[in-house]
């Protein structure tokens, strides 16, 4: 078991060395020193106000990771975290535009709110996998596309902000916003939330007989079946977890960073499916999970600071992140081979096909 | 006659267990030769040595006189040796014929030449009886064909000595004598057979000559003709097996299953269990024979709740079940060793102790509220691993480097500690070695002297009659005889179950 865990740590240490050095060279041919690009990356990410972005973004893309990490661990694909995350978002920022009351009142139901609807959504793909027999990995995809419709129309008609040129709602009230900690200038209480779901998820992974038995399930369902585990109520629940989570993160994303609606916002951002790239490369165990997502955050935030300072182009932050991704999937072939265990790591292969939009 | 394959003091060590101490072995041309030992006697190393995928610490290989050094398969294949595996390498998407010529093609062009293709492996199936469908595809096939198609593709890049690991572990009794016709087809001409197995009637059976195994060394060379099954088991156990006295009879109590009137289709909606009755009580063991594929396993899987019953009842324990999944059947008191340990009976990627508390994770025992009381369930993990000699480092191993034996071992030792009223049990001893399996019959013995009731079913008629209270036999979906075993044999079994009625 020490040696399968120290052989992990090192490949990927090699693989993030690998993909530094590729991002060199691509760097190199673009005119810079690269040692001076990667400075004014790692300085751009880590330093000032650049520590508050990275660690503010780590939150949507470790949420989601996190959020994905459920159903993954008991061999649910859930692709639909997109739509439970947009859906989420929009009904917790209502609750916390329209709902009248004490402040606190308001942003906890907002949260409830956006939990709840990111579930409902979810809840519907288990419902066409259990009834309809249509695999999860395509219902909760497939969902999607009305999530992302419904809030579009909601925005843009029912409830547009008629002040502005943009689709979008109108601004949570100052008083209901999700506050800000004192921590490096300013990071989002939602901070709090994400420690939560991490280590409520790894307590449940690790400690309870429900983790236990999904962990199995993803395994094995058959095996789960044969043992008494009741799989397709397994199912339901992961998922409603997950869509929960999903829901949390949108709610976040508004209410506690961007303060208005703003139609297509939380797609384009693409945080559901950087979630999904971190949870499958820490193989849905929480802490890597937070250590992938930090590093994809401080590289994303390094290199938007690269591109300002320097003129590298951002692209070549995304380079380098594509590169520790497709070295990292090679690591899972890689050791899959060395152990010959196919059951181990079920997405090595389809991961690269759905990494599409990082 | 001179010998096609020799090893000479051939020594393999890995960390903590000598392998093969100098083993020293001596095929002859046109022998089917056994290879025989417990599980963990050092033949699949001694196998994978020889076929080029482990490299001895030292010894020698010789091939027809000359002593030859292999770094890989390939190597092996050139020297005119072919492997079946135990678990097939095949192409699951591509045809037999495609799969059988990989790596070397006829071509026209740079296209492959399916005709020309499926000519070859048609032609090279006449020959030796292997009768299969160059162009059917393998995910289609059953595994008795599978085993044809690696053979053929043996066969088809020149193989002068075959060999098969364990092939009959994977077959049904009619594939199995089927094997063995082609094996002495090979042997007619000229073909040279290495047969690995720790099944003594095959050895008895088909064997020329047997070699066998025993903690790495090899104890002994016999010709078959001049040897005996209780001499060969003897050799490689250590001491003296008893196998076939019939256990004396225990005290009857309460039926613990009741099965009235049921009927199972399957997934394609065929009827396969057809308004079956029968009875276990309390301190017997009911024998169920069939050939497979005639209801039997539909059957098991509707009385453990994994298949949903058309019409009937089933009672466990008391309890209507026909309709309920196996968490309640598991509750009801029933208990179930599963013919595929692989897909069903284990999850290779867990931990052995991950493994052993499934079905058991849900009691007051191993959990307080919602947790796990891992301690708890390591010892429980310890005490079936130590009480059924699991050959294993820890309950933190994974159970994916286990071998089959240990891995059936696993399965049955965690089934019988549930010390359910009924135990379903579906070849029990599939793949383990004739000492496991002496030990395992005396479990089985003893947990229905204690009171539970057994449903057994095997296919090995042997194994029924040894260890049976009563005996029915299914065919086509229904009962169709029931008998005392201590007044029938393998042959009257057979009778009923290719559909003799009298």
């Amino acid at each position: 078991m020490m040696s399968q865990s120290s052989f992990d740590r090192l490949s990927v240490a090699l693989s993030i060395v690998a993909a530094l050095l590729i991002g060199a060279a691509v760097i190199a041919l673009s005119g810079t020193n690269p040692l001076l690009a990667y400075g004014e990356m790692v300085e751009g990410a880590l330093t000032g106000s650049g520590l508050r972005n990275t660690t503010a973004r780590m939150i949507p893309i470790v949420g989601m990771g996190l959020a994905l990490s459920i159903p993954f661990r008991a061999g649910v694909i859930n692709l639909g975290g997109e739509g439970q995350m947009v859906l989420g978002g929009l009904a917790g920022t209502l609750c916390a535009i329209y709902l009248p009351g004490p402040p606190a009142l308001v942003m906890a139901a907002s949260i409830v709110a956006g939990a709840v609807a990111g579930a409902f959504w979810a809840f519907l793909a288990a419902a066409g996998q259990i009834w309809l027999k249509l695999p999860i990995l395509i219902s909760s995809l497939l969902l999607a596309y009305p999530a992302r419709a419904i809030t579009s129309y909601l925005v843009r008609f029912p409830f547009a902000d008629p002040t502005v040129t943009s689709s979008s709602t109108v601004p949570v009230p100052d008083a209901n916003r999700i506050p800000k900690l004192p921590l490096f200038g300013g990071v989002s209480a939602s901070l709090v939330l994400l420690a939560f779901f991490l280590v409520a998820i790894a307590i449940f992974n690790q400690r309870t007989v429900a983790g236990y038995e999904t962990r199995m399930t993803g395994l094995n369902s058959r095996f789960s079946r044969y043992g008494g585990v009741g799989v397709d109520r397994q199912v339901v629940w992961v998922m409603l977890a997950s869509g929960a989570i999903a829901g949390v993160i949108g709610t976040h994303l508004v209410v506690g960073e961007t303060y208005r609606f703003l139609d297509g916002d939380l797609v384009a951002s693409g945080f559901a499916w950087t979630g999904l790239l971190v949870t499958l490369l820490a193989s849905h165990r929480p802490l890597p999970l937070l250590a992938a997502g930090a590093f994809f955050s401080a590289l994303q935030i390094g290199g938007l600071a690269m591109q300002r300072n320097v003129n590298v182009p951002w692209q070549i932050a995304l380079v380098v992140q594509a590169v520790v991704i497709v070295v990292l999937a090679g690591r899972f072939v890689l050791s899959r081979r060395q152990r010959a265990q196919p059951e181990e790591i079920p997405m090595a292969e389809g991961e690269l096909t759905v990494t599409g939009e990082v | 006659m001179s010998n096609a394959l020799e090893l000479r003091g051939i020594s393999k060590s890995f960390p903590g267990v000598r392998a093969n101490d100098n083993v020293d072995l001596e095929v002859r041309r046109g022998d089917i030769h056994a290879i025989v030992g417990e599980n963990g006697a050092g033949k699949t190393t001694l196998m994978s040595i020889l076929y080029g995928l482990t490299a001895p610490d030292s010894g020698e290989i010789v091939v027809d006189g000359r002593t030859v050094r292999f770094n890989s398969a390939l190597d092996a294949i050139a020297a005119g040796l072919g492997m079946v595996h135990q678990a097939f390498k095949l192409f699951p998407t591509l045809t037999v014929a495609e799969n059988v010529v990989f790596r070397n093609e006829p071509r026209t062009g740079i296209f492959l030449d399916r005709a020309e293709a499926a000519k070859r492996v048609r032609a090279l199936g006449s020959e030796y009886g292997l009768m299969v469908d160059p162009g059917a595809r393998i995910e289609d096939l059953p595994v008795g064909v599978l085993q044809r198609v690696e053979i053929l593709k043996a066969l088809y890049r020149d193989a002068q000595v075959l060999i098969l690991d364990e092939p009959t572990a994977v077959l049904t009794p009619q594939e199995r004598d089927n094997l063995f016709v082609t094996l002495r087809r090979l042997k007619d001409r000229g073909r040279t057979v290495i047969f690995i197995t720790h099944k003594l009637g095959e050895v008895m059976a088909v064997s020329d000559r047997v070699t066998v195994l025993r903690g790495g060394r090899a104890v002994a060379h016999l010709d078959t003709a001049s040897t005996s099954p209780t001499e060969v088991s003897r050799l490689m156990t250590g001491r003296n097996v008893d196998l076939d006295s019939r256990p004396p009879p225990s005290l009857l109590g309460e039926a613990v299953l009741s099965v009235t009137d049921l009927t199972v289709r399957d997934d394609d909606g065929l009827v396969r269990v057809d308004a079956v009755s029968l009875e276990v009580r309390s301190g017997e063991i009911l024998g169920v024979a069939a050939v497979a594929g005639n209801g039997q396993h539909e059957l098991i899987e509707a009385i453990c709740g994994l298949r949903p019953a058309d019409r009937g009842s089933i009672v466990v324990g008391g309890r209507e079940v026909a309709a309920a999944d196996m968490a309640v059947t598991r509750e009801s008191g029933l208990a179930y060793i599963p013919e595929d340990r692989h897909r069903v009976g284990t999850a290779a990627g867990g931990e052995v102790w991950a493994n052993l508390v499934m079905g058991f994770q849900r009691r007051k025992r191993f959990r307080r509220g919602r947790f796990m009381r891992r301690a708890e369930v390591e010892e429980h993990a310890r005490r079936i691993i130590a009480d059924y000699d699991v050959r294993v480092a820890g309950p933190a191993v994974t159970a994916a480097t286990l071998s089959g034996g240990n891995l059936q071992k696993l399965v049955v030792g965690r089934e019988m500690s549930h010390a359910a009223p009924l135990l379903v049990a579906e070849e029990p001893t599939r793949g383990v070695d004739v000492g496991a399996i002496e030990f395992l019959h005396r479990q089985l013995v003893e947990y229905r002297s204690q009171g539970g009731g057994i449903l057994l079913l095997s296919a090995e008629l042997w194994e029924l009659l040894a260890l049976s209270s009563r005996v029915v036999v299914m065919y086509e979906g229904r009962i169709v005889a029931e008998l005392d075993p201590a007044e029938t044999d393998e042959a009257e079994l057979g009778f009923f179950m290719t559909g003799g009625s009298r």
